[in-house]
This record gives C-alpha cells, structure tokens and sequence, in this order.
C-alpha cells in the first residue's frame, strides 16, 4: 500500500466534527413487510417518535426524500415548508427522518410498542377506503396450503366469491 | 355451479397458518381454490368482522354484494340462526344471471352497505397487526395488550377478538371467553341478518 494511501485512512478514521448518533435497533412493519432498522435517540425526540436514516426509510417503506417531497413512485407527498425541522434533521453527513410524522401527515394509523420497539404503520385512509367509493374489490395476493401464490385478480373474466373461514 | 364462469376462493383467516388451517382443508376435500391469511389481510382490505363472511365479485373485479354471513348449508342453524337456504338461492341466480341477478346490489344499495372505516377502526386495525406481527414473532405475550386495544377500538370485530383469545388461554389473559361474550349478547343475533331482496315467483 502506497504512503498516500494509509495517509486518507488515517484521515477518514480521525475526521473530528462528526458525531455518530446513538440508535436502537427497531422493527418497521409497513405495508405488511417487516425491516429492521436504525432508531435515532435525538434528543428532540418526543416519546414514540421514530427517527430513522433515509437508506432505512428507502429499504423499510419504498420512500425517497427528493426535492419536491418524500416520493415513492408516481406518489410524492411534499412536506410542510414551516415544519421541516420536524421531519428531517442532518447531523453530520447523516439525515434522519421522522417516519411517525409522516404517518401523521398522511393520516396513517399507527401501533407502536415501547418495550418490544416496534412500530406498526397501516394503510393510508385513501388506500384503505378506496373500495369504498368505487366498489371494486381490493386485490389481494395469498398463498395456499403448499405455498403457492394466488391473487385475487387471476380470476378477473369470472364470477368470483371469496368466503373467510377459520380455524377457532 | 361448475362451468358457470364462478369460482369460489376460500380464505382461512389464521394467525396460525397452514398448521392451523392445514386440517380443516384436508378434512373439506375442497374442489375450490383454498387460501390461507396468516395476517388477516383479507379481514382487514374488507373490514370483515365475523366468519364465515362472503363477498360477491363480478367479471369487472367489481363487488356486487359486499360483507354478510357464507353459511353453505342449515346443519348448524340451531347455534348460527341463520337459515342460509334463501341466500343459496340467491347465490345461483347470481351465478346464472350475473349482473342482471336481483341479488346483485346496484349502487345506491352498495353506498349505503359499504362505508369507510372511521379512525377508530384504521387504529384497530394498526394494532391488530401489530399484534399479529408481535405473536409471529414469537412475542406471544407482547401482543396481547396490542389484541386488547385493537378489541376496544373495534368492538364489533368478533375476528380481532376471538382469533386472539384462541391464542392463549383467554380466561387467564383476557378475562372472558367467546361462550362468556356470546350470552352476554342475550338473544341479540350473532351474525347480522341477510337482507336479501323479496323473491319474486
């Protein structure tokens, strides 16, 4: 290895002025899909709040900070120009996002335990109450019992009725 | 009702999946496709509060009778209440007729049947997952303030009730068991009644 080499690690190990934020290892359930992520303790955290960083936000939701708002595909939900702060905060060279504000702004239920730190997010009011409007019956996709997928719409073309039963 | 362009899609809603399901498909010998729901997806897309529940779908993936009690057969009438005869019937006019059925609700009765679920129940609902994922998981004993509050906030869910209370001993953990909460509902129908329209002859 080269001087200039162990010269830029020596420099990348003792870069003073970044301060690594203690986290907590939490569990995102949304849209049903279970991650594991990073849970800032930033101490303008209020109790239940969830700080995450936006490679976690990306892995965990789908969601992407762009300059015209937080983004997952065609959908873009812009963020309240006055209350930034309570959404993104840098320290250093890392951003953190408040995912329980989002769901806040976008009126998202959400569950959350303290002890087991995990957060469950549900579905946006319009998603879920979608079919409420426009009748048409939500898609839904499910395995059977060896495990093969099945989704409601494979049987569009035909009369279709679906029975829920269970077991107890 | 084969080769009348109808399908029947039976969905276990079971927290404990095909383990707990596994049996009771075996036993059916279904000619049907039969689904298992670990995580009540189904329950919660269509706000189902009760099993067994139906829901008819046309050609267009378009709901033509939304929630009511899917009873195949009388044999368990004396406990159920309900006499399915008239809504068998109407399932095979349906099936002969589609959209022309009487059976089949126009829109004016489907805005009246299918309501949005109010923050109360999409709360409920959050917690219910939770619950679910937090049981999966093997934090069985976590989940059960989180089935708590999904009860309180839905109290007419007897499906976030009763798969709860099937998970542990709910004499212990909850305080009450399915029999307990069925006669305290002294006479008022377990299922909601079928409102079918008069049959014409």
């Amino acid at each position: 290895m080269k001087k200039w080499m162990y010269a830029m690690l020596l420099g990348l190990l003792f870069t003073p002025g970044i301060q690594a934020t203690e986290t907590n290892k939490a569990i995102v359930v949304y849209d049903d899909k279970a991650t594991s992520v990073g849970a800032a303790k930033l101490t303008i955290a209020k109790p239940g709040d969830l700080w995450i960083t936006l490679a976690d936000l990306k892995t965990a939701t789908g969601f992407v900070n762009k300059q015209q708002g937080v983004c997952r595909d065609e959908l873009c939900f812009p963020l309240p120009k006055k209350r930034r702060a309570e959404f993104l905060q840098a320290q250093g060279k890392t951003t953190w996002f408040n995912l329980t504000e989002f769901a806040r702004l976008l009126k998202q239920p959400v569950a959350y335990d303290a002890a087991q730190v995990a957060w469950y997010f549900g579905q946006r009011p319009e998603v879920q109450n979608n079919y409420t409007q426009n009748f048409q019956a939500p898609n839904f996709t499910l395995p059977d019992k060896n495990g093969k997928l099945h989704s409601l719409s494979d049987f569009r073309g035909k009369k279709v009725m679906i029975v829920t039963w269970a077991s107890w | 009702m084969k080769n009348q362009n109808f399908e029947i899609l039976s969905i276990a809603e079971d927290t404990g999946g095909v383990k707990a399901a596994g049996p009771w498909i075996e036993a059916g010998k279904a000619e049907y496709t039969v689904l298992v729901d670990k995580q009540h997806v189904v329950t919660r897309l269509y706000n189902m509060v009760n099993v067994p529940t139906a829901v008819w779908i046309n050609e267009q993936g378009r709901i033509v009778r939304p929630n009511e009690v899917a009873y195949s057969n009388n044999k368990g009438m004396s406990v159920t209440k309900v006499d399915t005869e008239p809504w068998i019937n109407g399932l095979r006019d349906w099936v002969k007729l589609g959209d022309k059925s009487a059976f089949a609700m126009r829109e004016q009765e489907l805005r009246e049947r299918v309501k949005p679920q109010n923050p109360d129940w999409a709360l409920a609902s959050a917690e219910f997952g939770l619950a679910e994922y937090l049981y999966q998981t093997g934090s069985g004993e976590a989940a059960i303030p989180h089935y708590k509050e999904a009860q309180r906030l839905n109290p007419e869910n007897w499906n976030f009730k009763r798969q709860a209370w099937a998970l542990s001993n709910s004499k212990e953990k909850y305080g009450t068991t399915f029999t307990d909460e069925v006669k305290k509902l002294n006479g008022k129908p377990y299922y909601e009644p079928h409102r079918l329209p008069p049959v014409k002859n």
